[in-house]
């Protein structure tokens, strides 16, 4: 408990610190009044604007009005949609879940029994030819998987729907290409971290003992190597929301990450930082999570 | 070992099975996923490449957004090019002087929220165009001095200054009448998330960046609706929309790349259109003193290196077509000499520079979009590449819109910019308005007293026909002069599914209800 | 970042076996082999490219574009992998691409390495305050994923090759710092490090003598397959339309431009993305190979 709240009290201080970054990422735009107005305004409708919107006050006095509605949960307004930052990214979050979620479904599936058979038959070929997929998997941009997957499977062989948000179905797709990469990644990890498990004490013991290769590799090495896997999935989350600001272009996936990329276009500035907020929060407590999973798991760490 | 690969393998093979149940699920309720020359779904699924922008009518300039709004909102008369103008809204209307247009409103129409459609309406939609400056559509109507009522059925348009081109005005972006009452006693923030029109089709659902669902509105004052619904899907990635409606998700694909055109056309069941746009594609020249390219000799060197028709041929596939003015047919004023004409001879052009004193060659700034029109970067590119044949060194400057627009904006670009300007008016002063001495400053600082002179008389000329000589005349002057070199004009290659039958505007306006089933 | 872990446990000297011996394992590990011979070829490629492209990789021409590679019909051996959209050689654009993206990847990981080196070092060895401020800062750009921040950063600034090379490195310095500043804080309390501060030695003299070499291994394996994911990540940039610019080429540029091709015309954008793979793949089995060699634990 006492270690959960000193992670949380740790968080504050990366929390402000983000807004500043996002503060300050947003201010250097450039103008967004511009952007705002009809290109007939006048120079002095443009000034009008720029002082009510607060843009003519010194930067530190911005950030802190900025933050002081931050804590009133107010981002501002979209630009583009006339309506709550806030409302508009949180509205988009339950899609971006929903792929996120399944990719790492896939990428677990895909990664757990392929990185345990590269390490259990270390330099045979079949290693060999895991560690070559997992690197071609990570080599694939995610754009260029998404547009092959699509005319593989959704054009030639008509198996899945072509993009857009719906059944299962069309989440298949989608989740294979945000996955695919997660998953290499993952594969690689857990052979090392097999590999690490494999070569040490308890199991040489178990071995000595007599007790079956597949044995050990299920009941020993199997579930030590899982520890590691939690901490790893976690420290994919960045990479994963940032993934679907990509395979959600593609496949039109009306989530957090098309609207993301859509308001950098066009400067809508309030949604991108009350999304990147949202996202840096998310990625936080993913891995505060998965350091309590971690430290459950594995009783060899003291709660200190 | 086995345990686990058995293990891995049911696991997707229980994915993949699930996942097939899933999709048929949702083909038979939204999409129809088999071949579609069998479907008569009464739903039409439409994909753009981006979603709308807002339903406020006023505040943006989007035309993929308008196109949309049509079948939601009507203008008071709608622009058919050389059939001339068409009442929708409005019944009939006369000039009364020269500053003054009577209008008779159509009797009976109801919006979607059962409001009955009056004068008032009329007023309170053009009167807050017309006055608000913060909405993006105001330069475009703030011509309108006021409207004044003189029954429910019968109102008076009244403009600053005389004003030929106003019903052009009033049939393009922006144009559609709002319901005065629903709007000032639910607020505008009610009337954005569900928007209220006289349209054939009224509001259903819109899931941003996905899709907006609109549904047949019985009361039409135009008789029945031809769709039960209409989808219009946001499918930014090119590639994506050629696939859905190469599987059938979708009825009708907007900007379809030219290079895919064949590959549709070879499949049954799904088809290409083309059809002109109102897009122009152009560079624009700095011709102040300052600039190599005041020179005109270098100008014109610069037109005749460039293979305008090489290009349509090759990067847009035929989807073009040459021109040596902005103003195309269907446009008011338009000079059809210059159009399908195009100059290229780069012998010529080695020559003219040999003559300004560039033997040795000269350098200077390329600007251009970077994803907004069709091929954008790759023909500047090829612009580029094409100059430097004949001696000139190109800088190329390619950057993403929103960047592109704030330089424009700043007039801040060097001696050259590519740029594609639509014409949603149909009328070529509105077209040339950038041309004008005023309107060019800052931006090509070009200057011709004569073209000046027609330009101004042709915005407030009420003799049409005066009025399209002086605008012609403008244009040939402008072709020599060669302050904007013009690439060709754009053609729209659209979609569509053998199903329906479908009609390209020239406006580029969708029109669910002329859209058939076959 | 996910490296961090594995290697975050502490390190003996490494690095003290001889050259000869590396070599000797170095041909043992055919993978690793692989990956060198891969990565001194696409090296080679981009420092020979004038002498080795056939055509000058800007040249366009019209009527012989989409020409498909020699051996299709209709191909033909003046263009070895064919044409694309505007008849540019596509096997001159490769070769030539190879120099941007091994630039934008090399620069890259040196700047964020440095960075990352630097502030780990005075993160780990110094402790304390400036330990908190480094790394809340790097927790807080962990927390904002890489792509986001280069997307807002790249579309306010525009891209270019500088921009690309500063803003790569400037947000990827957080795996290097993390990973440095917790084998600095093992490292710093070993015996001999502890006896040279007790003899008065500057702090200077112990990080530079006794701390750097330790955390080099780790240092070098993480760089190695960062190149790899910085050259992905800047194909992923060109997707969303900020990634190198023209006239300049990178593969991830081909690559994206590409993809409108790929069901019409194949070639245009298949062989960079080969050559992408290729390349990544000779980088990660390099890198892999370092860290079997540098990293005590995983011995055979």
């Amino acid at each position: 408990m006492k270690y959960m709240g000193q992670s949380l009290l740790k968080t504050i201080p990366v929390l402000l610190l983000i807004t500043l970054i996002v503060f300050l990422l947003v201010r250097v735009t450039g103008d967004p009044v511009s952007l705002m107005l009809p290109e007939t305004a006048t120079e002095q409708e443009r000034e009008s604007l720029r002082e009510a919107m607060g843009f003519n006050e010194p930067l530190a006095i911005q950030y802190f009005t900025y933050l002081s509605d931050l804590v009133r949960g107010d981002f501002g307004d979209s630009f583009r949609y006339n309506t709550d930052a806030l409302t508009l990214v949180l509205d988009r979050l339950p899609a971006t879940f929903e792929l996120a979620i399944a990719s790492m479904i896939i990428a677990v599936i895909i990664s757990v029994p392929l990185g345990i058979l590269s390490a259990v038959k270390r330099n045979s070929f079949f290693d060999l030819f895991i560690t070559g997929g997992a690197v071609l998997g990570k080599a694939m941009p995610n754009f260029w998987l998404g547009i092959m997957l699509i005319l593989l499977l959704s054009v030639t062989f008509q198996v899945f729907p072509v993009s857009g948000r719906g059944g299962l179905g069309h989440l298949v797709l989608p989740a294979i290409t945000l996955g695919t990469g997660i998953a290499a990644e993952m594969t690689r990890l857990i052979r090392s971290s097999m590999l690490e498990i494999l070569g040490q004490d308890f199991i040489r013991t178990a071995r000595s003992k007599g007790l079956g290769e597949a044995i050990i590799v299920n009941k020993h090495a199997f579930r030590n190597a899982l520890i590691p896997v939690v901490t790893i999935m976690a420290l994919q989350t960045s990479t994963l929301v940032g993934g679907t600001l990509i395979t959600e272009t593609v496949f039109a996936w009306p989530g957090l990450g098309q609207l993301l990329v859509q308001s950098v276009n066009i400067r809508d500035m309030a949604v991108v930082q009350a999304a990147t907020f949202i996202i840096a929060i998310f990625v936080i407590l993913s891995n505060l999570i998965a350091d309590l999973i971690y430290r459950f798991l594995d009783p060899r760490i003291k709660y200190d | 070992m086995k345990k686990l690969w058995l293990l891995m393998m049911m696991l997707v093979l229980a994915l993949v099975v699930a996942a097939c149940g899933g999709g048929e699920d949702d083909a038979s309720t939204e999409e129809g996923e088999e071949p579609v020359e069998t479907s008569d779904s009464r739903t039409l699924t439409v994909a753009y490449g981006t979603d709308i922008v807002s339903f406020d009518i006023h505040d943006h300039n989007t035309t993929s957004t308008e196109a949309v709004h049509v079948n939601m909102f009507n203008y008071l008369l709608t622009n058919q090019g050389e059939d001339g103008f068409q009442p929708d809204l409005a019944e009939s209307w006369e000039n009364i002087d020269d500053n003054t247009w009577r209008f008779q409103l159509r009797e009976g129409v109801t919006f979607h929220n059962g409001e009955e459609l009056t004068a008032d309406d009329v007023k309170f939609t053009l009167e807050r165009v017309a006055q608000d400056e913060t909405l993006l559509e105001h330069g475009n109507y703030n011509q309108i001095e006021s409207v004044n009522v003189l029954s429910d059925y019968e109102f008076e348009i009244v403009t600053v200054n005389p004003e030929p081109a106003m019903l052009n005005r009033l049939s393009r972006l922006g144009s559609g009448i709002l319901p005065q009452e629903y709007i000032e006693t639910e607020g505008w923030e009610v009337f954005l998330e569900q928007p209220v029109g006289t349209g054939p089709y009224q509001f259903k659902e819109w899931q941003r960046d996905d899709r907006l669902t609109l549904e047949a509105y019985p009361e039409y004052f135009g008789g029945e609706p031809e769709w039960d619904e209409l989808v219009f899907r946001s499918i930014p990635e090119d590639s994506t929309r050629v696939s859905e409606l190469l599987t059938g998700g979708v009825d009708v694909a907007v900007n379809i790349p030219p290079t895919d055109v064949a590959r549709i056309d070879n499949t049954d069941g799904v088809s290409t259109v083309q059809s002109p746009t109102q897009r122009v594609m152009m560079l624009v020249l700095r011709t102040d003193d300052d600039s190599v390219t005041g020179d005109p000799r270098v100008r014109e060197a610069i037109d005749l290196a460039i293979d305008k028709q090489a290009m349509v041929d090759s990067l847009l596939e035929g989807a073009g077509t040459v021109t040596r003015t902005r103003v195309t047919p269907g446009n008011v004023g338009a000079n059809e000499d210059l159009y399908e004409q195009t100059l290229y001879d780069p012998e010529r052009a080695r020559e003219l520079l040999e003559e300004a004193g560039y033997g040795d060659g000269l350098e200077l700034t390329l600007t251009g979009p970077n994803g907004r029109y069709l091929k954008d970067r790759e023909t500047v590119e090829l612009i580029s590449a094409m100059l430097s044949e004949v001696g000139i060194t190109v800088n190329q400057e390619l950057i993403e819109w929103s960047a592109f627009s704030q330089r424009y904006q700043e007039r801040g670009f060097a001696e050259m910019f590519y740029i594609g300007y639509g014409n949603s008016m149909f009328d070529a002063s509105l077209a040339l308005d950038r041309l004008t001495a005023e309107g060019a400053a800052g931006e090509s600082d070009y200057d011709n007293a004569e073209v000046n002179e027609l330009l101004i008389a042709a915005e407030q000329n009420m003799d049409p026909e005066e009025r399209e000589q002086q605008l012609q005349r403008a244009q040939e002057l402008i072709a020599e002069d060669r302050p904007q070199i013009y690439m060709f004009q754009l053609d729209a290659i659209t979609g569509i599914n053998d199903r329906i039958n479908f009609e390209p505007q020239l406006n580029e306006m969708f029109y669910a209800d002329s859209v058939t089933l076959n | 970042m996910a490296q961090v872990t594995e290697n975050a446990a502490p390190q003996k000297a490494a690095s003290q076996s001889s050259f000869k011996k590396l070599a000797k394992r170095l041909l043992r590990s055919k993978t690793g082999m692989l990956g060198l011979i891969i990565v001194v070829f696409v090296t080679l490629m981009a420092i020979f490219a004038p002498l080795l492209a056939q055509h000058d990789p800007a040249q366009t021409n019209v009527v012989d574009r989409l020409l498909p590679p020699f051996w299709s019909e209709g191909g033909n051996t003046e263009f070895l992998l064919g044409t694309d959209n505007l008849g540019r050689d596509i096997l001159s654009r490769i070769i030539y691409g190879s120099r941007i993206s091994l630039m934008i990847g090399i620069s890259a990981v040196l700047l964020a390495g440095a960075i990352g080196m630097v502030l780990g070092l005075i993160a780990g060895y110094y402790g304390k305050v400036l330990d908190f401020i480094i790394m809340r800062t790097v927790d807080s750009l962990l927390a904002i994923p890489n792509i986001l921040f280069m997307l807002i950063i790249l579309a306010v600034f525009g891209p270019s090759l500088l921009t690309l090379i500063l803003v790569l490195g400037g947000t990827t310095w957080v795996v290097y710092a993390r990973m440095v500043r917790s084998e600095t804080l093992s490292i710093k309390e070993r015996d001999y490090v502890r006896s040279a501060k007790a003899i008065g030695a500057k702090d200077f003299r112990i990080i530079t003598k006794y701390i750097l070499p330790n955390v080099l291994s780790s240092f070098i394996v993480i760089a190695t397959l960062n190149v790899a994911t910085t050259i992905i990540l800047e194909a992923s940039l060109s997707f969303l339309g900020l990634g190198i610019q023209p006239p300049d080429v990178s593969w991830g540029l081909m690559l994206s431009d590409g993809r409108q091709y790929i069901a019409t015309s194949w070639w245009v954008a298949t062989f960079p993305g080969i050559a992408i793979t290729i390349t990544v793949l000779g980088v990660i089995f390099l890198g892999d190979w370092l860290r079997d060699v540098l990293d005590p634990k995983i011995k055979e």
